[in-house]
C-alpha cells in the first residue's frame, strides 16, 4: 500500500517535472536564434577580409614529448573561396616549406592544396578524399578550423551554458553525410561575439574523441580572433596547440600571394 | 625430537583434529583468495635492462601485439563481397571497446599514396565499396602498384587479405578471445576466416597448462593411488599416504592465497612436485614398518607407531631438508614466479615432512596397524632379489663404474647440443588449429612474429641523416634475404615510397633521398597528407630513435637469433655514425626471459647442490658422504639435459623447472638409502650384508616410489597439451635414472671408499 503510494509520488511528480522542464526552453527557444542561425552566425562571423600572423603550432605526445613549428601564414577571402598560404620558419630543416590551401564556399567541393619542397624545388598539388583530414599532423583537421559549411550537419540548441562566465549556447551537431570522422560534435558559442569557445567531439560510437578549449582569445582591429587554442585527442592521447602572434588584419595582401610561384620564393 | 612425536601418538584424535582445523583455514584461504596471473607480463622481471628498453620502446613507437585476421577467396579477393566483408569487419573490429579504432590496419584503412608529375594524391583504396568490373580492376592495380600494401595486406596471389588489429597487454582475456573467433565466424563463407597473432598463441598459453593440469591431476593421483594400494598392499596406508599429499598441496596454497600471492602457471608445478615428493616418505615410513612388522609379529599399534618414528623420523627430516634446501635455492633467480615456487614448493615439502610424521603413526594407532602380508613366499622372492641384486652389484663394480662413466659423458656430449626454445607455438599441437593458421599466413605473409630493432642516435635528427637511412635500408634488405624473415618495415620504406611518388612514381627514385632537409620535408609532407600514426611508429618525436620492425616467419629463439645475428652485423657500422642497436618486442622479451629462467636454474642447481654437499657431511659427519650422495643427483642432471640435447628436446621455462624436481628426488633416495646402508654398516660390519640390508630396506622402498611416481606421470603422456607431455616423460626418466644411479653407482662407490665402515686396525 505504501509502496504503491511512493511510487504514484515519484510518477506524479516525474511527469510534472518534464513538463515544467518543455515549457521552459519553450519559453528560451523563443527568445534565442535556431540552431542553423547560430551554427551560420559563427561560420559568417566577420574575421578580415585578410589576415596575417605568426602560428605557433606545438604537438604534444602522451609522454609529452613536444614538436614546436613555427609558420607564417596569410589568408584572404574571395568571393567563392578562402586561400591560405603558409610557411614554415622553424624546424631550421623544412624552413621554407610551403603550403597552400584554396576552400570553396560552395558546399562539396574539396579544397585544392598545393605543397612547395624548397630540398625538391618543386610544388606539387596534394589531392585527398578529404574526409577529416588532419592539418599538418596535428590534432585539428581543416573542418576543426573553420572549413565545414553549416549545411552539412543538422544542429540542435541543448541549452545555454556558462564557459569562463560568459554565456554560451550550446549545440550539438549531427553530420548529413554518414560516414564522416564524427558521430555529433558540442559547440559552446559566446553569444553576440559568435566564437566557439569550447567544443567536445564525440566518435561513431558515441564516444568522446576530442575537446577543443579556446584558451584566449580577443578583439583585434575590429575582429574577434582566437588567439590560443587547445586540441585534445583523447583516443590518441596527442594534444595541439596552436598560438597565433603577431595578428595583422586588412593590410591589403595581394592576391598574387596565393600563387604556386610565390609559394617558391619563400619568406 | 622424536620423544615429542611419540608422545603425539597417544592422542591420534586431537592431532587430526588439530590437522583438520589448519586445513579448513588454508581451504578457506584457498577457496576465497586465489587468484590466477595469467597475464605473462607479469612474469618478466621488470627492473631488467632487456625489459626495461624494451617497455620503454614499447611506448615509444606504440608496439604492441596484434591479431591477425586473414580472409581467404579461392577466386581472388577483389570482388564486391569479399571487399564489403573486408570493411565491414574492419569497422566492427574498431568499434570493439578493447581495440583502439585507430590500431586497426587493412585495405579499408590503408591509404594509397601515389603520385604524378604534378601532385600527389593520398586517399583510400576504397570506401564505398567497388562494384562495376572496371572499379574492382582499378582497385586491383592500385594495390599492386604500392608495395607497402601488396604483399603485406595482400598475398601475393591476391587470395588472401589481412585485417590487423593490435591490442595492448591487458585487453587479451579468454572472452575476448571467444568473442573474436565468433565475430569472424560470422563473416565464413564463401570466404575462409583465420585467426591468428601472438596474443592468440600467448593467450591461451596461461589458461591451457593450468587447465590441462585441472584435467590430468586428478588421473595423475588415481594411477598413483592404484600403484600405492599394489605396493603398500593396505587401504588404510594408501589413504594417508595420500592424505599427507593432499593436504600438503592444500596448505601450500591456501598460505599463497593468504599471503596475496597470485597462482602464475608455474606454479601448477608445485602439486607435480609434492605428489613426487611427497609420497616418498610415507612410502619410506609404512616399508619400514612392514619390515618391523615382519620380524615382530604380533605387534602393538602403540608399539609400531612408535618404531615408524624411532626408526624413520631422521632420514625423513634429512630427506625434507635436503629438498627443501634445493627449492629454496630456487630463490636466487630473477623471476619472481620461480622465487615464489621455489619457496612454496619447500614449503609444501616441510609440510609433508610435519604429517608424514605426524599424521601416519596417528593413523596407524587410531585405525590399527596395517594387516601383516600374507603371501610368505612372496616375500622371501624379494629378499632373494636384493641378495641377488647385492651380489651381482658387488661382481661387477667395474662394470658399473665404466657404464655410469659412458653415460655420463654421452650426457654430457649430449647437453652441448642443447638449445633454448621461448617459442609459445610449439607448445600447440602439430594439428592445432593455432598452428595451421599460423602456418598459413607465414606462408602468404611476411611472418606472424615480430621483433622490433630499436636504433637509438646520440643527438635530435640523427635518424632524418641519409646515411643512417641507406644503413638502416641495407639491413632490412640484408636480414629480408634470411629464410626466416618473411618481410621488414621501417622509416627506410615510408622515405623511398614517398621519394618515388614525388618523382612521379618512378622506381628509380625509389631510394633513400639525398639530403637530411629532404627527409625531413618529405616527412613533414607524409605527416600532413599521410596518416601520421602509422609513421610515428616507426620514428620518434624528435627522430633520434627510430623503430624498424622484421617479421619473422616463427616464434621460435633459432629464428628469432638468426634475424638478430644479421642485425649484428651492422651494429659496427651503426656505431660509426653514431648510432646504438638495442631490441625490442614481446617475443624478444621472451627470448631474454627464458634465457634468464635457465642462467637461474643453473645456478641455483649448482647452488643447490652445494648446499646439499654441505648439509650431507654434517648430516653424516663425513664430507665424503656429502661428495657421495650428490653422485645420483649430478647424474641425473646430467643425463636429463644430456637426452633433451639427443632428442632435440628443446629447453623451455617447465622443461628447465625439471632440474628441480631431479634435485628434489635424487636427494631422497640418496639419503634414505645412505642413512640405512650406515645404520646396516655398523651394525653388520660387512660389506655384501650391508648392501643387500640396505636394498632390502630402503632400495624397496626407493623402487616402489619410483615406480608409483613414474606411472603416476606416465599419465602425463595422454596430456592434451605437449609441454604437459614433455613433463611426464621428463619427471619418470628422472626417478628411474634416480633410482638407478642411487642403487648402483652411489652404492659402489660407498663400498669402495669403505665409507661407513670401521677401519680395520
Amino acid at each position: 500500500m505504501k509502496r504503491t503510494g511512493v511510487i504514484a509520488v515519484l510518477i506524479l511528480s516525474l511527469v510534472a517535472g518534464s513538463v515544467s522542464a518543455e515549457e521552459l526552453s519553450g519559453l528560451e527557444l523563443a527568445e534565442e536564434p535556431s540552431a542553423l542561425e547560430l551554427v551560420e552566425s559563427v561560420y559568417n562571423r566577420p574575421d578580415g577580409e585578410d589576415m596575417q600572423s605568426r602560428l605557433t603550432m606545438t604537438l604534444i605526445n602522451s609522454r609529452g614529448d613536444k614538436r614546436v613549428r613555427e609558420i607564417r601564414q596569410f589568408m584572404k577571402d574571395f568571393d567563392d573561396v578562402e586561400k591560405k598560404v603558409m610557411f614554415f620558419e622553424s624546424p631550421a630543416d623544412v624552413r621554407n616549406t610551403s603550403f597552400m590551401n584554396w576552400s570553396y564556399t560552395t558546399v562539396g567541393e574539396d579544397d585544392d592544396q598545393w605543397i612547395y619542397l624548397p630540398a625538391l624545388k618543386k610544388v606539387k598539388r596534394i589531392s585527398s578524399d578529404s574526409k577529416g583530414d588532419y592539418f599538418m599532423g596535428s590534432d585539428f583537421t581543416y573542418d576543426d578550423l573553420g572549413d565545414r559549411h553549416p549545411s552539412s550537419d543538422t544542429h540542435t540548441v541543448l541549452g545555454q551554458e556558462n564557459v569562463n562566465d560568459e554565456p554560451c549556447y550550446v549545440v550539438e551537431s549531427v553530420p548529413i553525410e554518414e560516414e564522416y570522422i564524427y558521430g555529433r560534435t558540442v559547440s559552446w558559442i559566446v553569444a553576440d561575439r559568435w566564437v566557439v569557445v569550447k567544443k567536445d567531439f564525440y566518435d561513431e560510437d558515441d564516444e568522446l574523441l576530442k575537446t577543443l578549449t579556446v584558451d584566449e582569445y580577443g578583439e583585434i582591429d575590429g575582429y574577434w580572433i582566437v588567439t590560443h587554442s587547445t586540441m585534445h585527442h583523447i583516443q590518441r592521447e596527442h594534444t595541439t596547440t596552436m598560438a597565433l602572434d603577431d595578428v595583422q588584419l586588412d593590410t591589403g595582401i595581394s592576391d598574387g600571394k596565393f600563387t604556386e610561384r610565390m609559394m617558391t620564393r619563400g619568406l | 625430537m622424536h620423544r615429542f612425536l611419540t608422545a603425539l601418538t597417544s592422542r591420534p584424535w586431537l592431532v587430526f583434529a588439530v590437522v583438520l582445523a589448519i586445513s579448513a583455514v588454508f581451504l578457506v584461504g584457498a577457496a576465497r583468495n586465489t587468484r590466477m596471473e595469467t597475464d605473462l607480463d607479469e612474469y618478466m622481471p621488470k627492473d631488467h635492462p632487456a625489459f626495461v628498453y624494451s617497455d620503454e620502446a614499447e611506448e615509444w613507437f606504440d608496439i604492441k601485439d596484434g591479431i591477425i585476421v586473414a580472409i581467404e577467396h579461392p577466386d581472388g579477393i577483389y570482388n564486391h563481397g569479399t571487399l564489403s566483408k573486408i570493411k565491414a569487419l574492419t569497422k566492427e573490429l574498431q568499434k570493439h571497446d578493447r581495440i583502439d579504432r585507430g590500431d586497426v590496419t587493412s585495405l579499408y584503412t590503408a591509404d594509397n599514396i601515389t603520385g604524378s608529375e604534378d601532385g600527389l594524391d593520398v586517399r583510400a583504396f576504397y570506401s564505398k565499396v567497388p562494384e562495376s568490373e572496371s572499379k574492382l580492376d582499378a582497385l586491383r592495380t592500385s594495390v599492386r602498384a604500392n608495395d607497402m600494401v601488396h604483399g603485406r595486406l595482400v598475398s601475393e596471389d591476391e587470395t588472401v587479405t589481412l585485417i590487423i588489429a593490435q591490442i595492448g597487454d591487458e585487453a587479451f582475456s579468454q572472452e575476448f578471445y571467444r568473442e573474436i573467433l565468433d565475430l569472424t565466424a560470422a563473416y565464413e563463407g564463401p570466404e575462409k576466416l583465420y585467426v591468428a597473432g601472438r596474443p592468440i598463441v600467448e593467450g591461451p598459453m596461461a589458461y591451457l597448462a593450468p587447465k590441462d593440469m585441472k584435467r590430468m591431476v586428478p588421473i595423475v593421483l588415481l594411477v598413483i593411488v592404484a600403484v600405492l594400494l599394489l605396493v603398500l598392499r593396505s587401504p588404510k596406508s594408501t589413504l594417508f599416504t595420500m592424505l599427507v599429499v593432499v593436504l600438503s598441496t592444500l596448505w601450500t596454497f591456501g598460505l599463497m592465497a593468504w599471503l596475496a600471492i597470485p597462482i602464475y602457471a608455474v606454479a601448477t608445478m608445485i602439486p607435480v612436485m609434492l605428489i613426487a615428493i611427497g609420497v616418498a616418505d610415507g612410502i619410506h615410513i609404512y616399508g619400514h614398518l612392514g619390515l618391523y612388522q615382519r620380524k615382530h609379529p604380533g605387534l602393538g599399534a602403540r608399539d609400531g607407531a612408535s618404531e615408524m618414528i624411532r626408526g624413520m623420523w631422521k632420514p625423513v627430516v634429512m630427506t625434507s631438508v635436503t629438498t627443501a634446501v634445493g627449492f629454496v635455492s630456487l630463490l636466487t633467480s630473477d623471476v619472481y614466479p620461480i622465487k615464489y615456487f621455489g619457496m612454496f614448493t619447500a614449503f609444501g615439502v616441510m609440510v609433508a615432512m610435519v604429517l608424514s610424521l605426524v599424521l601416519i603413526p596417528a593413523g596407524v594407532v587410531a585405525f590399527g596397524l596395517p594387516r601383516a602380508k600374507r603371501a610368505r613366499p612372496k616375500r622371501e622372492g624379494t629378499d632373494d632379489v636384493a641378495l641377488r641384486f647385492g651380489k651381482g652389484l658387488m661382481r661387477h663394480k667395474r662394470l658399473v663404474v665404466t657404464a655410469a662413466i659412458i653415460v655420463v659423458v654421452v650426457s654430457a656430449l649430449g647437453a652441448t647440443k642443447i638449445w633454448i626454445n621461448s617459442s609459445f607455438l610449439e607448445k600447440f599441437e602439430r594439428d592445432s588449429d593455432i598452428v595451421l593458421t599460423d602456418a598459413f599466413i607465414n606462408e602468404q605473409f611476411g611472418g606472424t612474429s615480430t621483433l622490433n630493432v630499436i636504433l637509438e642516435g646520440a643527438d635530435e635528427g640523427v635518424m632524418k641523416s641519409p646515411d643512417v637511412l641507406r644503413l638502416m635500408d641495407e639491413m632490412q634488405t640484408e636480414s629480408e634475404t634470411l629464410a626466416e624473415v618473411g618481410s621488414s618495415f621501417g622509416l627506410a620504406d615510408y622515405l623511398r615510397r614517398i621519394n618515388m611518388v614525388m618523382h612521379a612514381d618512378d622506381p628509380a627514385f625509389d631510394t633513400i633521398p639525398e639530403s637530411t632537409e629532404l627527409v625531413a620535408q618529405y616527412l613533414l609532407l607524409y605527416e600532413m597528407s599521410g596518416d601520421p600514426d602509422a609513421l610515428w611508429r616507426t620514428i620518434d618525436y624528435d627522430y633520434a630513435r627510430s623503430n624498424v620492425t622484421l617479421q619473422l616467419k616463427g616464434d621460435d629463439s633459432k629464428t628469432i637469433n638468426s634475424a638478430i645475428a644479421v642485425v649484428e652485423k651492422f651494429r659496427p657500422l651503426f656505431e660509426e655514425l653514431g648510432v646504438e642497436i638495442n631490441y625490442a618486442g614481446s617475443g624478444y622479451k621472451s627470448l631474454i626471459f627464458t634465457d634468464l629462467i635457465l642462467k637461474g636454474q643453473v645456478k641455483s642447481l649448482v647452488l643447490s647442490l652445494g648446499i646439499i654437499v654441505v648439509l650431507l657431511s654434517l648430516m653424516f659427519k663425513r664430507i665424503s658422504a656429502g661428495l657421495i650422495g650428490v653422485i645420483p643427483i649430478s647424474i641425473t642432471a646430467v643425463v636429463s639435459f644430456g637426452a633433451m640435447g639427443l632428442l632435440n628436446i628443446p629447453l623451455s621455462t617447465t622443461t628447465a623447472l625439471i632440474s628441480s624436481i631431479a634435485v628434489g628426488v635424487g636427494i631422497d633416495y640418496a639419503v634414505h638409502f645412505m642413512e640405512r646402508f650406515r645404520v646396516a654398516a655398523k651394525s653388520t660390519g660387512e660389506v655384501l650384508a650391508t648392501v643387500v640390508d640396505a636394498m632390502h630396506h630402503s632400495g624397496r622402498a626407493i623402487m616402489f616410489n619410483a615406480v608409483v611416481v613414474i606411472a603416476g606421470f606416465l599419465v602425463l603422456l595422454r596430456s592434451a597439451f605437449p609441454p604437459n607431455r614433455a613433463l611426464g616423460v621428463l619427471v619418470s626418466g628422472n626417478m628411474f635414472i634416480s633410482l638407478l644411479g642411487t642403487v648402483t653407482i652411489m652404492v659402489v662407490v660407498m663400498v669402495q671408499t669403505k665409507i661407513f665402515f670401521k677401519k680395520r686396525s
